[in-house]
């Protein structure tokens, strides 16, 4: 037994050496290797990126109330008396002051320069109620200051800042005949907030010619059990023809959307290139048999088994392909990882996200790689196990 | 024997190698096709533009509606030919995963604005025209619901009801909007304004943007300026711009689709460069004697140069044609599925022409460093090297 392992060992070592005899179809397998390891990272990484923003926008205790069946905040309408039997539903949690923790909302879509193309794109405006930041956890002025109520005052994210130009702090901006001025800059943990600039509802109302017309109702709810009794309030009054339904359940819906997309896109393609390192493999590995065919017959007639012949290729080609599968994890988490670039999300407007690589995506990769490297082995050491010595020695 | 003959027999000199290089070279331009193909169908909307056609949207955001008054004002501005008003209905049939691209325009003057892009029997326009609840649906919508002119079709809104509570609207299909362009899909229909306006419950007399083609290019200008003058510092103020700009900055809004797909068809072609141009010079290596035996003979270097770039073009050819052809039936099968969400999935002629233009620089690129180290070699050290 330790001899056969010894065997194994020499000739895996052996292969390994002989390497850099083929040094530049060897690196051609690694490359093709790293760029598909590239290719599904980058692409797992964007829908990564963009689920967790999302999904981090959803909090499991915040209800948020649309007309029945219009999916997206930017297509419902709730009218005023909707919103106060609202506010004296069951399960609402209050402030210290004893009002209900209920933000009613206008959602309007308003032009703003994307930076990079410097073309126009769609931003989200949201008149919110005075409750709207407590209902919403996380909510953080880095810069400048909040709104005033009554003022035409806005509040821009950080991440729409960071993409889009035409809302930088002090500036007046102008829709139609009003104007207001950008006063301050918020934080939302990352999530979905921070690519949107909000104003005061009843000054937004006003402005825009809206006057009483609310689109959304966000409730903080006192625990995350509170939604059943919410939605059975709800759905009991026959005035109320509304969806609730728990905020995380909202954007998780919307993030599936956008991500499954991206997959979609994504593994077809990997795969597909995954196929054409394969055949690069194979090639590579075929060449590194029919090189070494007078070593293998070689250490066949003096003894040596089929068996260690077969691992010594395999292991070349496994070696080869997480090499590959390193570079390409590599190459993707300095240039990719943490990318910043938008998209339009399900309420027709912007939603900046970051590329986000993680563990269980880099696992998918190297699993990626180590499928090209075996079975771009293993038909090599195949060949290579049962060389015939005569054939092998003549050549 | 002739050249081409020789050409093949050193190609398939070994098998298993040929066959591996062929299908990675198919499948990197597999991927060139359906993606460029893809990029096709995302830049439609601005290689269809017609020149003399401006849009005008609320300044605010091309969501925000517009006073119909507008419409009228419009159409009195000298350098504009015609122009036609259009609402955003956000539609879908039966369940909301269903979107139809449905809107509501002004049946008369839509025809005549768009007459580059779409056509209708005669009848049905005039029926168009005539029939309050009539219908044009597009040629794709028709075969993919299975509907026939004359059918009563009933679409739902994700964003209006009907002022009696309603949530459908009754559309009778009065005919067949076919496409004039290759690069125009027919994945929508229209309906009349008229109807939509006076049942639907969210404000009245609004329209969401106009629609117009100009006198002539020339006219471009100066009507945009003519327009966003005669309402600057109204509660509703216009932004007008080239149907063109207006498109790309739309496709604009999804993200940088071009540059995502240069990247994967970089990587692609990168990876066969590189294993094609290792397994050449390696496999022109092999046969080092045999180009000092064809020097004997007096085959002159140019020859052997191109023998030798001769194979690696024929093998980038032999491997990326069926490649190319592999993708056009990809979008084939798959343009009905798509085209909800990418209407004008094909691969067409130009992409194709492309991509035998990519196949000869691939040939060329991966034999080069091999025919000109073949096309230098010395017989004598041809013949001396084992």
């Amino acid at each position: 037994m330790r001899s056969f392992l010894l065997q194994v060992a020499a000739v895996t070592v052996i292969n390994i050496k002989s390497i850099p005899q083929r040094f530049w179809l060897s690196l051609s397998t690694v490359v093709a290797v790293a760029l598909v390891v590239m290719v599904l990272l980058s692409f797992l990484a964007m829908a990564n990126g963009f689920q967790r923003t999302l999904t981090s926008s959803g909090a499991d205790d915040v209800a948020i109330v649309l007309r029945g069946g219009s999916q997206a905040e930017i297509n419902s309408t709730v009218a005023r008396d909707q919103v106060r039997l609202i506010e004296e539903a069951p399960g609402i949690a209050r402030s210290p002051e004893g009002k209900p923790l209920v933000s009613a909302e206008l959602y309007l879509i308003v032009d703003g320069l994307k930076r990079t193309t410097q073309t126009k794109a769609n931003l989200p405006l949201r008149g919110i109620g005075q409750e709207g930041a407590a209902v919403r956890k996380g909510i953080r002025i880095v810069e400048g200051r909040m709104f005033q109520s009554g003022a035409n005052e806005i509040v821009v994210g950080k991440a729409l800042l960071r993409e889009f130009q035409g809302f930088e702090i002090g500036k007046t901006v102008s829709f139609a005949t009003s104007r207001w001025t950008v006063v301050g800059a918020f934080e939302a943990e990352g999530s979905v907030f921070e690519s949107e600039i909000w104003a005061d509802l009843p000054v937004v109302q006003s402005l825009f010619n809206r006057t009483n017309i609310v689109q959304t109702v966000r409730a903080r709810l006192q625990s995350p059990a509170a939604l059943d009794a919410l939605k059975r309030y709800v759905d009991e009054d026959p005035r109320l023809k509304l969806d609730v339904k728990s905020e995380a359940a909202y954007f998780a819906d919307q993030a599936s959307q956008t991500s499954d997309l991206i997959h979609k896109l994504g593994w077809p393609l990997a795969i597909a290139m995954a196929l054409g390192a394969l055949a690069g493999a194979l090639n590579t590995m075929y060449s590194s048999v029919a090189a070494r065919a007078v070593e293998i017959a070689t250490l066949r007639a003096i003894g040596f088994g089929g068996f260690p012949a077969f691992v010594g290729t395999l292991a070349e080609s496994l070696l080869l392909a997480v090499l590959g599968g390193i570079i390409g994890v590599t190459a993707t988490y300095l240039i990719f990882d943490g990318f910043s670039t938008a998209t339009l999300g399900a309420s027709f407007t912007q939603v900046v996200f970051s590329f986000k690589l993680s563990p269980a995506l880099i696992a998918q990769g190297v699993i990626l790689a180590l499928a090209v490297g075996l079975a771009g082995g293993l038909f090599p050491a195949i060949r290579a196990a049962r060389m015939p010595i005569v054939a092998g020695l003549n050549s | 024997m002739n050249d081409f003959v020789l050409i093949g027999k050193n190609l398939f000199r070994k098998k298993l190698r040929a066959a591996l290089m062929l299908a990675s070279i198919m499948i990197a331009f597999l991927i060139f096709g359906v993606l460029a193909g893809f990029q096709r169908a995302f830049n439609a909307g601005e290689d269809v533009a017609a020149a003399d056609r401006l849009m005008v949207v609320n300044k605010i955001n091309f969501t925000q509606p517009l006073p119909i008054a507008h419409y009228n004002r419009v159409r009195s501005i000298e350098g504009v030919r015609q122009v036609t008003h259009m609402n955003w209905f956000g539609g879908y049939y039966q369940e909301p995963k269903n979107f139809l691209v449905a809107m509501a325009v002004e049946p008369e003057t839509y025809l005549q604005v768009y007459s580059d892009q779409v056509d209708a029997a005669a009848d049905a326009r005039a029926a168009f025209i005539r029939e309050r609840t009539g219908a044009l649906v597009g040629e794709t919508i028709m075969k993919k619901w299975g509907w026939k002119v004359g059918d009563r079709v009933p679409v739902m809104s994700s964003i209006f009801t009907q002022k009696n509570g309603a949530r459908t609207w009754d559309f009778t299909i009065v005919g067949t909007l076919t496409s004039r362009k290759p690069n125009i899909d027919t994945n929508f229909m229209v309906f009349q304004y008229q109807y939509f306006n006076e049942t639907q419950n969210q404000g009245r007399d609004l329209i969401g943007w106009m629609a117009l083609n100009t006198t002539s290019p020339s006219q471009n200008d100066r009507v945009t300026k003519a327009i966003d003058q005669m309402f600057a510092n109204s509660f509703y103020e216009t932004a007008t711009d080239t149907e063109k700009a207006f498109n790309k900055a739309f496709m604009a809004q999804l993200g940088n689709i071009a540059l995502m797909v240069a990247l994967v068809v970089g990587a692609a072609f990168a990876t066969i460069l590189m294993i094609v141009g290792n397994t050449m010079v390696m496999a022109v290596r092999e046969r080092t004697r045999e180009i000092g035996v064809l020097k004997t003979l007096g085959f002159s270097g140019g020859r052997i140069l191109r023998l030798v770039l001769g194979e690696s073009v024929l093998l980038a050819l032999l491997g990326g044609i069926p490649g190319i052809a592999l993708a056009a039936l990809f979008a084939a099968a798959m343009e009905t599925s798509l085209s909800n969400f990418i209407p004008g999935f094909a691969v067409t002629p130009g992409i194709a022409l492309t991509a035998v233009a990519l196949m000869l620089a691939l040939g060329l690129a991966t034999g080069l460093v091999p025919a000109v180290n073949a096309m230098r070699l010395k017989i004598a050290n041809a013949l001396g090297r084992s």
